[in-house]
């Protein structure tokens, strides 16, 4: 039977398939935004079955910083260089969207060789949610060409790592789950700047350009 | 009584609630969309039937016809009518209904093609330049749309094991193992179905009904040329397909909530029929708020309806490996 945990990791796996369909940046950020939120939700009841106060903390660091603070940080980057759509790459969104949703199918089969943990949280729901994420975030780095969007599918794939992580474990220390955050925050504003440096330099943000030297 | 006669009886009551439900819910369909759409804009807006009362109106004036149209014109507007007649009585868009023979899925959706096949004979053979316009547009929708129908329908089949609609459609294998994701698949094919239902039938977030400009809109262009009778018979065949389109779709959703909840046949109906009021409502509510999708985002659009029947497809199969 599937868990409440489960339902939500699930839709947050969803949710990121349908985020690659488009290209429109500020409707990709409301749509990372909504998928963290689920993984957070997913991590305050995850608390609430084991009875643990940190994960609580962390849910509520989740919800603030990486579904709120990110997606508006990373809105406001793309508001000041003016860009708001992706080029795209290689696949079109839509049939991006298509692989991303049968990677998820995928991922259902890979999991199901795995070993279930004994004392996990949820079963294979869980784990079958990160590795889809972690497919998701690689086909949004592989068909985006602004730097806005490879930072997006860098999130994802992280999202795609701590459910893993969450789902599979009986919890991390609170300890662990900090420095993580702390580590992709550091790097969400380093990239941010170097976006920023990257359209000073070369005026524009394309990352397939980016092989051409400039004098 | 004997048995045979409460038998009669009961046949002859549902065909006549069947025939009733036809001739008054696609005008009241067409009708609540209106009203919606008027009451949002501050207007007070027409009767709930007076898209019924357009159709009698129509039937009552005189016709004018182009001087370069064949006879497919005319038999075209009857070949839709009848096929949406046919559709009406095999699809499940009722929860209630008289004896029907065995709705294959592959049937229903080459039925609503090759309704769509004659409308847009009609359309070229009207020789206006608008028509063919508007024959174009609804051949790239209708392109577009169908995988997505099919795949939905096709994600139902899969789940039960068979591909008769009226067996998916029937209320009785609720206590299936693997029962849990029941709702999620009929939630998803009716997210689909109702999805594709406006693209299928050129309404808002890929065409604006109320537009009447000739350079975008795609089922009014077809019709331009149609005029008295013609037109009535054009408009009711097409209000037959709405209404059958969020029929299916209201029926997904009951079966998503009477896999949750335990309900009796009377509630399954009544619930049918307030699904179909509450989707009109919100398509008009919709039809308000948003703007027109530009004719190149359109595929963007179907490949959203796509991936819902893409899901609702996988997680069918997994269930079924999951059965074995």
């Amino acid at each position: 039977m599937m868990s409440s945990v489960d339902l939500s990791v699930l839709s947050a796996a969803v949710l990121a398939c349908l985020m690659v369909g488009t290209l429109h940046l500020r409707l990709n950020l409301w749509m990372y935004g909504a998928t963290t939120m689920c993984i957070a939700l997913a991590t305050a009841l995850t608390a609430q079955t084991h009875a643990e106060i940190n994960l609580i903390c962390v849910a509520l660091l989740i919800a603030v910083l990486k579904a709120a603070g990110i997606p508006l940080f990373l809105l406001w980057t793309s508001e000041k260089l003016n860009v708001h759509r992706d080029v795209g790459a290689m696949i079109p969104p839509p049939l991006a969207m298509h692989l991303s949703i049968g990677l998820l199918a995928l991922s259902f089969i890979l999991t199901r060789g795995l070993p279930a943990p004994e004392m996990a949280a949820t079963g294979w729901y869980g784990a079958a949610a990160g590795i889809s994420l972690l497919f998701t975030g690689l086909v949004v780095m592989l068909t985006r060409r602004l730097a806005i969007g490879q930072i997006l599918g860098f999130l994802v794939i992280e999202n795609g790592i701590y459910v893993f992580a969450l789902t599979q474990t009986l919890g991390m220390p609170l300890l662990v789950e900090m420095g993580v955050l702390l580590d992709m925050l550091v790097g969400v504003m380093f990239s941010g700047l170097l976006v920023f440096r990257i359209q000073k330099s070369f005026e524009h943000i394309d990352v397939a350009q980016l092989t051409s030297l400039k004098e | 009584m004997s048995d045979a006669n409460v038998h009669l009886l009961r046949s002859c009551a549902h065909w006549i609630l069947f025939v009733s439900c036809v001739a008054l819910v696609p005008p009241l369909c067409l009708g609540i969309i209106r009203k919606t759409k008027a009451r949002l804009q501050n207007r007070v807006g027409p009767p709930l039937l007076q898209p019924l009362f357009d159709i009698f109106k129509l039937c009552r004036k005189g016709e004018t016809l182009s001087s370069t149209m064949s006879g497919a014109f005319r038999i075209s507007t009857v070949v839709v009518l009848a096929t949406m007649l046919v559709l009406a009585w095999m699809t499940p868009w009722l929860s209630f209904k008289p004896w029907s023979p065995n709705a294959d899925l592959f049937l229903i959706v080459y039925l609503f093609a090759l309704a769509r096949v004659f409308s847009l004979l009609g359309a070229l053979d009207s020789g206006s330049a608008f028509g063919a316009f508007g024959a174009s547009r609804e051949v790239t929708l209708g392109l577009l749309v169908e995988p997505a129908l099919l795949l939905g329908l096709v994600a139902l089949g899969l789940f039960s094991g068979t591909s008769d609609l009226r067996l998916i459609f029937a209320y009785h294998q609720i206590q299936a193992p693997g029962a849990s994701c029941i709702p999620g698949i009929w939630l998803l094919v009716g997210v689909s179905i109702l999805l594709s239902s406006l693209v299928e039938l050129s309404r808002m977030p890929v065409d604006d009904p109320t537009t009447h400009l000739e350079l975008t809109m795609v089922h009014e262009a077809m019709v331009l040329e149609a005029s008295g009778r013609n037109l009535a018979l054009i408009e009711f065949s097409h209000a037959l397909r709405m209404s059958i389109f969020f029929g299916l779709a209201a029926q997904c959703f009951v079966h998503a909530a009477a896999a949750v909840w335990r309900m009796n046949a009377l509630t399954h109906g009544l619930l049918n029929i307030f699904g179909i009021c509450l989707i009109a409502v919100s398509v008009g509510v919709l039809e308000s708020l948003s703007v027109k999708l530009q004719w190149r985002k359109v595929p963007e659009f179907v490949a959203y309806v796509v991936s819902m029947s893409l899901l609702a497809a996988f997680v069918a199969a997994g269930s079924g490996v999951a059965k074995l």
